[in-house]
Order: structure tokens, then C-alpha cells, then sequence
């Protein structure tokens, strides 16, 4: 093989640069990309592990969902505000249980966090909480309501989309702003401050506390990780069936496809892939410490 | 070689005699300044001569010999000859007019030629002689500009020829005390000869300057001394009397007066400007002061203005108001938050009705406080309207105080509101590199964090408005107040003796010459007269403008418009410090 019908000669092609051969600047050989590798790194996709994953984000769907129910249902008056803070509370005494038995299994000197800090935390929380829902209740007042339902919908999208999947537990900054931004709006909406309170504990428990615990699940014990993902989405679907069904037969609609379509979407796709890799990428340095470390 | 003659117009028609003047060094001209008639006795002419030249500082010499014969006076020509083998100079210039032409001929004569004939010198170049004609006295009261500094060392290259030609004339002012009118032992020509100028006001007004001036001086030392009592320098004293307006004025004028007393005569043509200027400047300040006076005392004017003061300060408080009820409620369909507003409302208003009562406890003593003010008029216009600034930055105070508190309510919600924002988006500023860095908060900050800023975020509006509305009013009462200061920093700077001097004498401002063909025949020399390009109007403002501490914007329009956004307190105004030459 040759380039520009160069003719081929006794000596061989070397591939050097300082020396002058008789053949022309863009000749190549037989040897042509041989070292060239296709898709080295690529990975085999298993089609119900990767609903499995996918199972992380319908939950964190629900949740929202979850979470929106509970909003309509205090806007309608159905559910009173002492109820809703009663139950949250104990649903957190009962997380926060789970999540020392499930800590102390795993490491138990890595944890530097003492019960005293926990409770200094959750007193404060509370405390700025209560302290700021009169204020909080009377800020959107002069917004319009399309407004406030616009600017919700933003942000817990924005949540949705910038939420850590891979790894929840300290909680991702944008997201979890994003998601206290949107329910305090949608708190502000509501009837009374107390309402507003009791809105803003079950918003802080469900999108802060409850993906530490997650994690912890995850680690731990993935088994009853799924079946905890599948509860969560069916009560999701569940709630918001109670308010709307329309509602319902879209959220459903949706989490049908990121859980079961989308994994196959992905799989189905993997054939088109077309990786190349060469000497001709840039050099990787893998730092090896051993020699420093005796 | 080119040899340029400067010719003083008024020795056109002087008798014969010697041309005394100043070869002008590496240029290759000569500038005659005077004619010294017959009889005279060489030997006096050189003593004369030489004394000049160690009172006045020029290198003067006898040029060369002139020439006009009249009747009976055939013999002097070789007289002519003969002397300049008694005054040995370099070129020996001889110069001679015939009555009735136009041209004069000139013989050059070096020393190595005299008594040679001059048709010797036919083979080489003839040197050609140039005759600039000039007037002399203008010449020596003129100043030509750019001016230079006076210390010679400073100077990097040696003056242009046209400068020094003005300088020899302005210096050699002592050669032109005797004329030939005088019975002195030498009679010359030059423009003193015309007749001498001189105004009794003049001389009378010079005399009378000197006892004034140690009067004026003896009162400005009285005033500092009472300035510096150490009562004054307390801090709040003094802090009050670098903003007010008035003492700022009063200091000022004061400095100038210092200037216009002090006993020695002004040195340089700056010097003497500035004097004018500020004496004119301080004339036409008393006179419009004193014009004002007479307007505000007749008729009973003040207590008219009076009358009308108290309801004017009555009517803003009301539309103030008026603009607070229309802020509490819904203005422009603004989203404003109902309970802030409501504070923030009353706040202001109860702000008004504080100044509303101060206002009617101070009325029945504003008549007597204009009567006294308005006799501080007497002291010039310059200090009634600093009065007025003063009185009106008083009157204001508290549109002054609104602004203060709009503007840092809304400058520490924007401060929180970026660093929220940061928060909010997970980063973090880095004070040490200054920028902006990515950071992992906890959990209680995070929370804390977003809380807060939608608080603000929601307060925003209100307190953007509110801001905006003090700020506006604010700024209209600054720009009254520059206003104010304006006439006053354009009285205080505008050079009216120097732009009346070149309204009537241009000559005396001189940017350059230009020169006029006179006469230009083959066979005799070039004549050209000189004439002065007087400067133009703004090089002489600019050249002759008083410094002041004027007043003028700190910042630029996009800085200026930055601080408002981000709520900093602007003082539009910076004071310029007085500089000394």
C-alpha cells in the first residue's frame, strides 16, 4: 500500500523522522492503524440492573410527588397542621432510629457527628423555622399565583435535574436550594404561619433527611433498597390518584419511562457506539505513590 | 547668510547718528533699539552704554552707523566711516535712507573688511539683508505665549529667536528714560520720543497702594490669628467648616487677599496677571453683592421672602407625604411586600412630622436670619449664594437622612442577597485569591442559607423602591446645589482683567507674529513689518484662569451609575484643593 503511486522500493518504510527515505511525506505502509482499539472501556449493560438504578430516580419523582399531594391536601383544608407536624416529627425520630442502627453495623468510629450535635441541629432548625414563618407566610402575598406555581415548578425541576443520584448523601447544594426555594413558595400560600411550619418541617425531611437515609439503605442492605423504591413510587401514584387522576396517569406515564424505557433506550443504543482509542491520545499519568511511601 | 535687522518704526525718521542694540546670539539678527544722535563723544557713548548693560542685564552695543542726510549734512559721511574704526564690533552695520524712498540700503561690514571696498566681495554670495520692522512700544509691553518659567536653569534648549528679540526690548526698558528732548549728555530716538505716556490716577493710585496694602495686611492678620484660636480646631468645628461652603469661600478669599497685599511689586508677567485678576474678580464680586443688597433691602423684600418660606417648606412636607400614603399602598402596581411597607412608611413619615414642627418652632426667627444673612452680601455674591447653598443643604436635611437609611437598607440587602446567591448555587467567595470558589456547606447552612435569601429575595422590590424614590430627590438637591457652586467657582475664576486686555489691548497677549511685505524691490533689501497675532479667546482662559477649589463630578457617568446600583453613598461633589504656583 502506498500513497501517490510512490514505488515500492528494496528498503523497507521506516516509521522515523530524522532520516530521509525515498519515499513521499504521506506514504503509509501495511501497518497502517494496526494499534488502533475500538470501544476498549465500554461496559455491558444489564438490562434489569439498570432499572434498578433507574428505580433511584422514579423515587426521588415520587417524592416530589409525594410531597405536592401533601401540599394540596393542606391548601384544601383536608389535613390539619398538627397532624402533619406531628407525623413528621415522629416519622424523623423513627428515620434518625433506623439510620444509627444501620450506622453502627457499618463503621461505627468514623462518625464524628455525637447525638448532641444531632439534637443542637434539629433544635435549631426548628426554632429558625418557627421564628421565620410569619415572615415567610406573608412574602408571596402580592405575587400572582400562576407566579408562584411558575417559579415552584422551575426549581423543583431544577432539583430534579441536579440532584446527586450517585451519591446523596451530603446533600448537593443547587438541588436541595432549589427544592427548600419551591416549597417555601408553596408554603407561603397556605392559610395560616403554622401551616407554613409544619410545610417547611415535612419539606426539610423530605428532601434533606430522608436521601441520608437512602444512602445508608443503599450501602447496607440493597435488597430492602428496592423494595423501599418501589413503595415510595407506588405511593406517589397512589396520592396523587386521590387528588387528580389525570395527574395520576401522567406521573405514572412518566416514571413507566425513566424506570422502563429509558434503560432500554440506553442499552439499545450501545451498538452505535464507536469509541477509538490510539497511541495518539494524550498520555494518562497513574500516580504510583508506592515508591514514596517506604 | 540671511541678516535679519529688527527695526523700531518710531526711528524711521530719527536723525543721523548711532544704532545702539543687541546682536541676538547663534541667530544671525540684530535688534536695533535705539538712535544716539550727534554731537556725542565716543568715549561717553561707551559708558553709557556700559552702564546700561549692568543695570538692565542685556548685551547691549553700538550696532552700526544710520543714516538720513538733510541738507548741509553731506559731510558726515565719512565721519560715518571713520567710526567704526573707533567702536570695534564684529559686523559694522551701515544703514542709510535716502528722504523720499522707501528702501534702505545696508552695508555689512566685518572686521576684517573695514576700510577694504566692498567690491572685493562680489565673487562670493552678497549677504542678503532682511529689515523687520517693528513697533516698539508694543513690542515691549507685549508677552508672548507660551510663557516660559522664569528660572533659566529649567529651561532645556536656549529661547527662539523671536523670543529673545522680545525679551532684549521688554529689558532694555532703562535705554528709553533719556530722549533726545532731554539735556543730557546723549540724545536719542525711540518710541518714548513720540511723547511720553502717563495718567495722574495712575500714579496718584500707586502711591496710595502702598499704605492700603499694609492696612489690608494688618486686618488678614487679625482674622488669621482669630481663625487659628485653638476653640476652632475641636473636631466638630472643624468638620463643619470644611463642609460648609461659606467658610470654604471665606478661607479662599482670604488667601487671595493675602496675595493682592502683600508689599513687593508682582515679578513676571504671571504674577502681575493673577493680581488683576483676583483685584477685578474681587471688585465685580463686591459690586453684584452690593447691587443684590440693594434689591433685597428696598421694598421690604426680605420679609416678603420670608412670608413665603415657611408655607414653601410646608408644601414639600406635604407632598412628601402624599408620595409616602401613595408608597404604602399599591404604586405602579409594584408587588410590594405589605408589612415592610407599612414600616418602612411610617418610619418616613413620622421622620416629616419631626421636621414640620422644627420648621414652625423656627418660624418667627427666619426674618431676623435673612436680614443678618443678606448683609453678608456686602462681602460679595460669591458668599450670598454659599449662604444660600448652606441654607438649602440645611433646609434639606432630612430628604439628606432618608436617603442615608433607604440607601443602606438597600446596600446590605444587596450584599446579602449576592452572597446568598452564591450560597445558593454552592460556591463561595475567596477572599484571598478574589474570586469566586466552589464550596461544601452543611447541612444547618444550607438551610439557613436558602431561607434567607428568599426572604430578601421577596423584600427586594420594596426597598428597591423605596431607595429609588429618596435617592431621585436627593440627586435633584445636589444638582441644585452645583448649580449654586457653579456661578460661584465662575466668579471666583473667570480672568476678566486678562480677557478685558485682550478686548482692548491684543497686542499686549501675543501668540506669535506675522509679517507683512512692506517693500519688495529688487536691488534693496526685504522690508517686512512685524505685527502681533493676538492669542485666541480660549487660550487666554485657559492660561490666565484663577485656580480655585472648584467643584466638579468625582466620577465618571458608569461609575457614578454603578454605586447607585449597588446602593454605595454618593457625594457627586469632590472639593478641589486650592493649588499653589
Amino acid at each position: 500500500m502506498g500513497a501517490d503511486g510512490a514505488p515500492s522500493q528494496s528498503v523497507p518504510w521506516r516509521k522515523v523522522l530524522w532520516e530521509r527515505q525515498p519515499f513521499p511525506d504521506n506514504y503509509v505502509d501495511q501497518r497502517f492503524l494496526e494499534e488502533l482499539r475500538r470501544n476498549e472501556g465500554i461496559r455491558q449493560y444489564r438490562y434489569w440492573a439498570v432499572v434498578k438504578e433507574a428505580g433511584f430516580v422514579g423515587q426521588q419523582l415520587s417524592c416530589v410527588a409525594v410531597f405536592i399531594t401533601l401540599w394540596l391536601y393542606m391548601e384544601q383544608g383536608l389535613l390539619a397542621p398538627e397532624v402533619l407536624l406531628w407525623t413528621s416529627l415522629s416519622c424523623a425520630m423513627l428515620g434518625y432510629g433506623l439510620h444509627q442502627a444501620l450506622t453502627s453495623q457499618a463503621e461505627s468510629g468514623c462518625e464524628t457527628r455525637t447525638h448532641l450535635a444531632d439534637l443542637q441541629s434539629a433544635a435549631l432548625f426548628l426554632s429558625f423555622t418557627f421564628g421565620f414563618s410569619p415572615v415567610l407566610k406573608t412574602l408571596t402575598e402580592s405575587v400572582s399565583t400562576d407566579t408562584v406555581y411558575a417559579m415552584s415548578a422551575v426549581m423543583l425541576l431544577a432539583h430534579l435535574v441536579s440532584f446527586p443520584y450517585g451519591k446523596p448523601s451530603p446533600p448537593g447544594s443547587l438541588s436541595l436550594n432549589a427544592a427548600l426555594f419551591a416549597s417555601v413558595c408553596l408554603a407561603s400560600r397556605l392559610p395560616g404561619a403554622l401551616h407554613t411550619f409544619a410545610m417547611l418541617t415535612c419539606a426539610l425531611l423530605v428532601f434533606a433527611l430522608w436521601p441520608c437515609l437512602l444512602q445508608r439503605l443503599r450501602e447496607n442492605a440493597p435488597c430492602q433498597f428496592t423494595g423501599v423504591c418501589v413503595g415510595v413510587c407506588v405511593g406517589g401514584v397512589g396520592g396523587l390518584a386521590s387528588q387528580s387522576l389525570g395527574g395520576a396517569v401522567l406521573f405514572s406515564l412518566a416514571l413507566v419511562s425513566v424506570t422502563l424505557l429509558c434503560p432500554l433506550l440506553l442499552i439499545w443504543l450501545q451498538r452505535h457506539k464507536d469509541n477509538i482509542q490510539g497511541p495518539w491520545d494524550e498520555a494518562e499519568i497513574h500516580e504510583d505513590l508506592s515508591n514514596f511511601l517506604h | 547668510m540671511v541678516l535679519k535687522i529688527f527695526f523700531p518704526q518710531c526711528c524711521n525718521r530719527a536723525d543721523s547718528g548711532l544704532l545702539v542694540g543687541r546682536w541676538v546670539s547663534g541667530h544671525d539678527s540684530a535688534v536695533v533699539l535705539a538712535v544716539i544722535h550727534y554731537p556725542f563723544i565716543p568715549g561717553q557713548v561707551k559708558q553709557y552704554i556700559q552702564q546700561l548693560q549692568a543695570q538692565s542685564g542685556v548685551e547691549l552695543s553700538v550696532l552700526g552707523s544710520w543714516s538720513l542726510p538733510k541738507e548741509g549734512q553731506e559731510g558726515l559721511e565719512s565721519f560715518i566711516r571713520d567710526l567704526s574704526t573707533i567702536f570695534p564690533q564684529e559686523p559694522w552695520l551701515q544703514i542709510s535712507r535716502q528722504v523720499g524712498k522707501t528702501g534702505f540700503t545696508c552695508e555689512v561690514l566685518g572686521r576684517d573688511q573695514i576700510g577694504k571696498a566692498a567690491q572685493q566681495e562680489e565673487e562670493e554670495d552678497e549677504e542678503k539683508v532682511i529689515f523687520v520692522h517693528y513697533e516698539q512700544m508694543k513690542v515691549m509691553l507685549s508677552q508672548l505665549h507660551p510663557i516660559e518659567s522664569q528660572n533659566p536653569d529649567n529651561r532645556s534648549e536656549p529661547p527662539s529667536e523671536l523670543r529673545q528679540m522680545f525679551q532684549t526690548v521688554a529689558r532694555s526698558e532703562l535705554l528709553f528714560f533719556l530722549d533726545r528732548y532731554d539735556d543730557g549728555p546723549l540724545k536719542s530716538t525711540h518710541w518714548q520720543s513720540e511723547g511720553r505716556e502717563a495718567s495722574i490716577i495712575v500714579e496718584l493710585l500707586k502711591r496710595a497702594s502702598v499704605p492700603l496694602c499694609v492696612f489690608i495686611s494688618w486686618l488678614l492678620s487679625v482674622w488669621t490669628w482669630f481663625c487659628n484660636i485653638r476653640i476652632f480646631s475641636v473636631f466638630p468645628l472643624s468638620f463643619l467648616s470644611s463642609k460648609l461652603s461659606t467658610c470654604v469661600q471665606l478661607n479662599y478669599r482670604t488667601e487671595h487677599l493675602r496675595t493682592l497685599s502683600s508689599p513687593r511689586a508682582a515679578e513676571g508677567h504671571m504674577e502681575f496677571m493673577r493680581k488683576a485678576n483676583i483685584l477685578v474678580s474681587v471688585l465685580v464680586d463686591v459690586a453684584l453683592g452690593v447691587l443684590l443688597m440693594s434689591w433685597l433691602y428696598r421694598d421690604e423684600n426680605i420679609s416678603t421672602l420670608a412670608h413665603t418660606l415657611v408655607p414653601a417648606a410646608d408644601h414639600v412636607a406635604r407632598q412628601l407625604e402624599e408620595l409616602l400614603q401613595w408608597l404604602m399602598g399599591a404604586p405602579a402596581g409594584l408587588k410590594m411586600n405589605r408589612a415592610l411597607d407599612q414600616v418602612l412608611g411610617r418610619f418616613f413619615l413620622y421622620h416629616i412630622h419631626l421636621w414640620i414642627s422644627y420648621i414652625h418652632l423656627m418660624a418667627p426667627f427666619i426674618e431676623g436670619i435673612l436680614w443678618y444673612g443678606g448683609l453678608s452680601a456686602c462681602l460679595g455674591l460669591t458668599f450670598a449664594l454659599s449662604l444660600l447653598s448652606d441654607m438649602v443643604a440645611l433646609f434639606t436635611f432630612h430628604i439628606y437622612c432618608f436617603y442615608v437609611y433607604g440607601a443602606r437598607l438597600y446596600c446590605l440587602k444587596i450584599y446579602g442577597l449576592s452572597s446568598l446567591w452564591r450560597l445558593f448555587r454552592g460556591k463561595k467567595w475567596n477572599v484571598l485569591r478574589q474570586r469566586v470558589d466552589s464550596c461544601s456547606y452543611d447541612l444547618d447552612q444550607l438551610f439557613i442559607g436558602t431561607l434567607l435569601f428568599t426572604v430578601l429575595l421577596f423584600l427586594l422590590p420594596t426597598t428597591a423602591l423605596y431607595y429609588l424614590v429618596f435617592t431621585l430627590l436627593r440627586l435633584v438637591v445636589v444638582l441644585f446645589q452645583g448649580v449654586l457652586h457653579l456661578i460661584v467657582d465662575f466668579i471666583n475664576s473667570f480672568p476678566l482683567f486678562s480677557v478685558g486686555l485682550w478686548v482692548c489691548r491684543s497686542y499686549r497677549l501675543a501668540e506669535g507674529v506675522k509679517f507683512r511685505v512692506l517693500c519688495d524691490e529688487p536691488g534693496t533689501a526685504l522690508h517686512l513689518l512685524m505685527e502681533m497675532n493676538p492669542l485666541r479667546f480660549g487660550s487666554v482662559l485657559q492660561t490666565y484662569r484663577t485656580a480655585t477649589y472648584s467643584c466638579y463630578p468625582k466620577d465618571s457617568w458608569g461609575a457614578l451609575v454603578r454605586k447607585l446600583f449597588i446602593g454605595e453613598l454618593v457625594f457627586p461633589w469632590r472639593h478641589k484643593t486650592t493649588k499653589t504656583d
